[in-house]
């Protein structure tokens, strides 16, 4: 029985300060879904004895055999707030006690976090889940960053507490001490990403911000809820309670005093949190767990819990989960916690605002966000595409962040490359229809107001991915994701049987809208190419393509990484190129680029749309940069975005705006298909040295100067030593001492090394951090696990590029050059490098 | 022995005699088919030379050019230039690379627009620098061309606007990707070229190509149906002149009354012009 109705929800989104975005964030097992699933049973989808088993928001076949996420799934909720005295804890404007929660959960395998990325653009809050026996790690770090990163305010949960209780059988000061651990660093990660127009974000128990519990059991709790039941009991103030309850405080039963100091004349007095929290919780564990059934009621009647006659029958753990469920039940915690702490649309929107759109702050667009105004323009941003049950149909899925969307409006369809006052990139097309997504269900919605997430039918044949819908003819585009994963793993498919060929370039297609980060093209050698985030998300994407998206049968290569052509040293002469007509010449110099420069270009720092002086400003303070060569950045590449650079140091050459296109054309292609094996180039700064031109404009068109560009480019690049560069793993291995050893073996074997090695405190878990090439990863999970018996885990998250050791690229006989004449084959091109005569031109 | 040969400006019979005699004997006889064109088609040249041409686009003359001077210090090579040989200044390089093969070389000179344009009445003394235009596109609109205009107006020269061919060119994206996939072949309108003109005007606000100045259309000159015509750039840029190939003289103000005699013939609206050249050129 559903609670709750279509038309309810309806009403509910006229009031956005009555709205909750949020998305369910977390480390890979860390219990995201399950938890998930506690707050759709409250609101009656599922049935109370299903939820934490059933995953709902696992919608896939796949991700209910494997037990992951793999794709990310909204579902609406509706809450209800009895207590007015609730509604005034709220720290901002309310209206009526009816919520409205529009809730994602998203994956926790790091090769699906762009699923992630997508996740929290629509939403505003996050709920991040972290399991209390190992506490965070590297994907809970790298989503909460994702989250800050975007003006999300995070609440957390401490999951799977029962594990605490039963396995590890730890005492209440030992439980104490864990959570406070955990949630510390939780906020170290939170303080490292501060950003002042969030304001603080810290998580802390006793502001309500944290809760505890088990998913798994359906029962958890926040320091708050005690507080409101002891302030009562005490007859003291809530808020004062709810401090007491947390941290160094002590119940002197003695004095009957609160005290500061753990100590009573000698003998240790118990902490507040242990003595009137976790003491009945305990005490429900061993009178269950240890069959002490005449003791049972006693306790039942004290903590007010009401069993009806079937439960009675119960022992061990189905009791334990029945009776925790109603002592405290997780939804309760939940939603209270995410409608007390989580901004509404209309708070949130004011502060990221700014973060989200590409124009200037003032434009009617701007504010229409800003003020969450339903009357203003469309303001629109679909994040990601939904496979429909019509095959190779979409589901476009995204917020309303200005105006009002309803079916049958006129709309401007802007992709990711629109710019205004241009045609590209730009489809003027009705909405058909707009829809509410629940899950595995979809439902009809009339008209979708400001600070709501929907899903639109037939936008899917206009965009590619993601995009911006607007009916404001000036608008400027809203951000554009940026993920923290790239696509460094790539296999070839073709068809087994040659007919098939038009319906494995149409499965590409689908395959390529329904994922946020896969990457789907056609190399120089005709081959397709599936490109992801690391051997998880290729499978998966193979397989949909297979089974799903093509549903032909494929045969695929092996999987292949996607290496990085850079220079290791300045070019040793100035590279000179002549053009066909040989009346224009182009002098550039390669030069290497710091790291910390690329990692700034890549994470969207340092881009090609800011504004040129205070990009320069940060290159020339954060990089030392020259000034003035820093104004003079011609463009990004390749993509226009990439992490190269041209700079013109030219001076006073006659015609040079007039050849700026071509040379930046030139650029895009140079850097996209690099001279040593045509990978991209990465982390090469070329700087335009002199320029002569022909007097007449016919003579130096881009037929003469756009290859002549690649050719000055690949000159410059082969006289700086050129290099490969490797995409790196960071591989974070949780695994018990015992199995340490093998860890390492295979570690060595596969050119990998480990940095770091902690112990968790209170477990035999340690977390090992290693760097491992990618190239060496296939097949590292299944290695691992078969060198430590199965018991260590690891998650590869790709970190960054590294040299390629092992001579030069261009020596056939060294390792690199090996590397480099397989992948030239591979690519149907000559084996050797051509040589840098061939386009370097003598005066 | 490098021969180069001019074509003259119209069809196969305007080959010279002398020019005629080389192809004849030549070896190889190449026909360079992107700076300008003939308004006729190889074969016909073919059936009048009574020979087989190759055809060098500018794939050919620019990036193997080592294939057409193969031997030719040894053989008679002939390289045919539509026009005058030296017409374009593209083949200089030709004539630079045989010299580094210590090739010798010949040049058999024709008529070319450069001093066939004197057709319009407009007198040879009175040009400055010619200057060339190219089709703009989305982003790429050069105006360079418009100060050269502007260095030859001051000195009250006329300029003479040699319009774009393009001829087996790449498209933007196909140049990029390195693919040899070519666009139709396009030709340049006077029409075409006045309305570049007054966009640039319209960027520059300098004068130099306003609505009201005096320019004279040419097309097909040399031919049996040569087309010319005259008036304010404005209405040039709704004239409708046929067939390739297309020039345009943008009057200089040192106008002679005979000039203006000549072209009044060819006037849009001789009342106009006239009235026009009094007000804007007559004694300037």
């Amino acid at each position: 029985m559903v609670n709750f109705t279509v038309e309810e929800i309806r009403a509910l989104m006229d009031k956005p300060a009555n709205i909750r975005n949020m998305s369910v964030i977390a480390h890979v097992d860390h219990g995201k879904s399950t938890l998930t699933d506690s707050l759709v049973q409250r609101a009656g989808i599922i049935s109370a004895a299903k939820a934490g088993e059933q995953r709902f928001t696992d919608t896939r076949k796949d991700e209910q055999d494997r037990c992951i996420t793999i794709k990310s799934t909204a579902i609406s909720l509706y809450s209800h707030m009895a207590d007015e005295e609730d509604l005034k804890d709220i720290p901002q404007k309310v209206e009526g006690n009816d919520f409205l929660i529009n809730l994602i959960d998203s994956p926790g395998h790091v090769d699906f976090s762009s699923e992630v990325t997508a996740a929290l653009r629509v939403t505003d809050g996050a709920l991040v889940v972290v399991d209390c026996v190992e506490g965070v790690c590297v994907q809970t770090e790298t989503v909460l960053r994702q989250a800050l990163g975007e003006r999300i305010k995070p609440v957390c949960i401490v999951n799977k507490v029962d594990r605490a209780l039963l396995e590890l059988q730890v005492s209440k000061e030992d439980l104490f001490q864990s959570f406070s651990r955990t949630i510390e660093s939780v906020n170290v990660v939170i303080s490292t990403y501060y950003d002042k127009a969030l304001g603080d974000c810290q998580v802390q128990p006793y502001n309500g911000t944290v809760a505890f519990g088990s998913g798994l059991h359906g029962w958890g709790f926040t320091v708050r809820q005690f507080a409101v039941k002891y302030a009562k009991k005490f007859g003291v103030d809530k808020a004062k309670m709810m401090e007491r309850l947390w941290g160094d405080n002590y119940f002197n039963p003695k004095t009957k005093k609160w005290t500061k100091n753990g100590t009573h004349e000698g003998q240790p007095l118990e902490r507040a949190f242990n003595q009137f929290i976790l003491d009945p919780i305990f005490k429900i564990f061993n009178t269950v767990m240890n069959f002490k059934k005449d003791e049972l009621p006693k306790l039942l009647e004290k903590l007010e819990i009401k069993l009806t006659g079937d439960e009675k029958d119960l022992e061990g753990k189905p009791l334990l989960k029945v009776v925790m469920r109603k002592f405290l039940p997780a939804a309760d915690a939940l939603l209270e916690m995410m409608v007390i702490h989580l901004p509404s649309p209309i708070t949130a929107q004011k502060y990221r605002a700014e973060t989200l759109y590409e124009g200037p702050s003032d434009d009617e667009a701007c504010i229409g966000i800003r003020d969450c105004d339903p009357k203003g323009p469309l303001m629109l941003y679909v994040s990601k595409m939904v496979p429909t049950s019509d095959k190779g149909r979409f589901y476009a899925f995204g917020r309303v962040f200005s105006g009002t969307v309803r079916s049958g409006l006129k709309v401007r369809i802007q992709g990711p490359n629109y710019q205004p006052g241009r045609k590209e990139d730009l489809f003027v097309k009705s909405i058909q229809r707009t829809i509410l997504m629940m899950g595995r269900n979809i439902e009809p919605i009339e008209d979708v107001p400001a600070g709501n997430i929907l899903g639109l039918v037939g936008v899917d044949q206009f965009l590619l991915k993601s995009g911006t819908l607007t009916t404001l003819e000036t608008a400027h585009n809203l951000k554009v994701m940026k993920f923290s994963v790239s696509p460094v793993v790539q296999a070839s498919v073709e068809v087994k049987n040659a007919n098939d060929l038009p319906k494995l370039v149409e499965g590409l297609k689908r395959l390529s809208k329904s994922d946020p980060c896969v990457l789907a093209y056609i190399n120089e050698a005709g081959e397709h190419i599936v490109a992801g985030a690391g051997e998880l998300h290729l499978e998966i994407c193979l397989k949909d393509l297979e089974e799903d998206h093509a549903g032909v049968p494929l045969r695929i290569s092996d999987p292949v990484v996607s290496y990085r052509e850079s220079v290791g040293a300045e070019s040793s002469i100035t590279a000179l190129s002549k053009s066909p007509n040989k009346h224009n010449r182009l002098y550039v110099t390669a030069q290497p680029m710091d790291e910390d420069v690329s990692k700034d270009i890549e994470s969207g720092k340092i881009g090609p749309r800011d504004d040129f002086k205070s990009r320069a400003r940060i290159l020339a303070d954060d990089h030392g940069w020259d000034v003035t060569d820093a104004r003079k950045i011609w463009c990004f590449g390749p993509e226009t975005i990439g992490p190269n650079l041209l700079i013109d140091q030219t001076k006073a050459v006659q015609y040079l705006n007039e050849i700026k296109d071509s040379v930046v054309s030139g650029f895009q292609w140079a850097t996209k298909e690099g001279p040593v094996a045509e990978e991209p180039m990465r982390s090469v700064r070329f700087n335009i040295q002199d320029v002569t031109l022909h007097a007449d404009a016919i003579h130096r068109g881009g037929g003469q100067i756009i290859p002549t560009t690649r050719r000055v480019l690949y000159a410059a690049t082969l006289l700086a030593s050129p290099t490969l560069l490797e995409p790196i793993f960071l591989v974070e291995i949780q695994v018990p001492e015992q199995a340490m050893g093998g860890i390492y073996g295979v570690l060595t074997r596969r050119r990998g090394h480990v940095f770091s090695e902690e112990q968790r405190p209170g477990t035999p878990l340690f977390n090992v951090k290693a760097y491992l090439p990618v190239n060496e990863s296939f097949g590292f999970t299944a290695d691992l696990r078969s060198h430590t018996g199965g018991q260590a885990f690891p998650q590869n998250v790709f970190d960054h590029y590294q040299m390629l050791p092992g001579g030069s690229p261009l020596d056939p006989t060294t390792m690199t050059g090996k590397i480099v004449q397989t992948m030239r084959k591979r690519k149907g091109i000559k084996e050797l490098v051509p040589g840098v005569e061939n386009y370097y031109d003598k005066l | 022995m490098l021969q180069l040969v001019g074509l003259g400006l119209a069809d196969e019979t305007d080959v010279t005699v002398k020019g005629l005699e080389l192809i004849k004997k030549a070896e190889r006889v190449y026909l360079e088919a992107y700076t300008s064109i003939l308004l006729v088609d190889a074969a016909k040249l073919e059936a009048y030379y009574g020979r087989s041409l190759i055809i060098a686009d500018r794939e050919m003359v620019e990036s193997s050019s080592d294939a057409i001077l193969a031997d030719a210090d040894k053989i008679d090579v002939v390289f045919l230039v539509v026009g005058d040989p030296f017409g374009a200044t593209t083949h200089t390089d030709l004539v630079l690379r045989a010299r580094e093969l210590k090739i010798p070389v010949r040049t058999v000179h024709n008529a070319s627009i450069m001093s066939a344009i004197s057709a319009t009445g407009l007198q040879l003394y009175n040009f400055g620098q010619a200057v060339s235009m190219v089709f703009f596109t989305e982003t790429w609109k050069p105006s360079s061309y418009y100060d050269r205009i502007k260095e030859n107006a001051d000195l009250g020269l006329h300029t003479l606007v040699l319009l774009d061919i393009k001829v087996k060119e790449q498209s933007m994206e196909n140049l990029a990707r390195g693919r040899k996939i070519y666009e139709p072949a396009r030709y340049m309108t006077v029409a075409e070229c006045a309305r570049q003109m007054l966009e640039t005007e319209e960027e520059r606000k300098e004068g130099t190509c306003a609505r009201e100045r005096l320019a004279v259309g040419v097309a097909r000159v040399g031919s049996g149906n040569q087309a010319m015509v005259s008036g304010t750039l404005e209405q040039l840029t709704c004239v409708e002149m046929g067939e390739p190939l297309h020039s345009l003289v943008l009057l200089g103000k040192r106008t002679h009354y005979l000039e203006r005699d000549f072209i009044r013939e060819w006037a849009i609206d001789p009342k106009m012009l006239d009235e026009i050249w009094r007000r804007d050129y007559e004694g300037k």
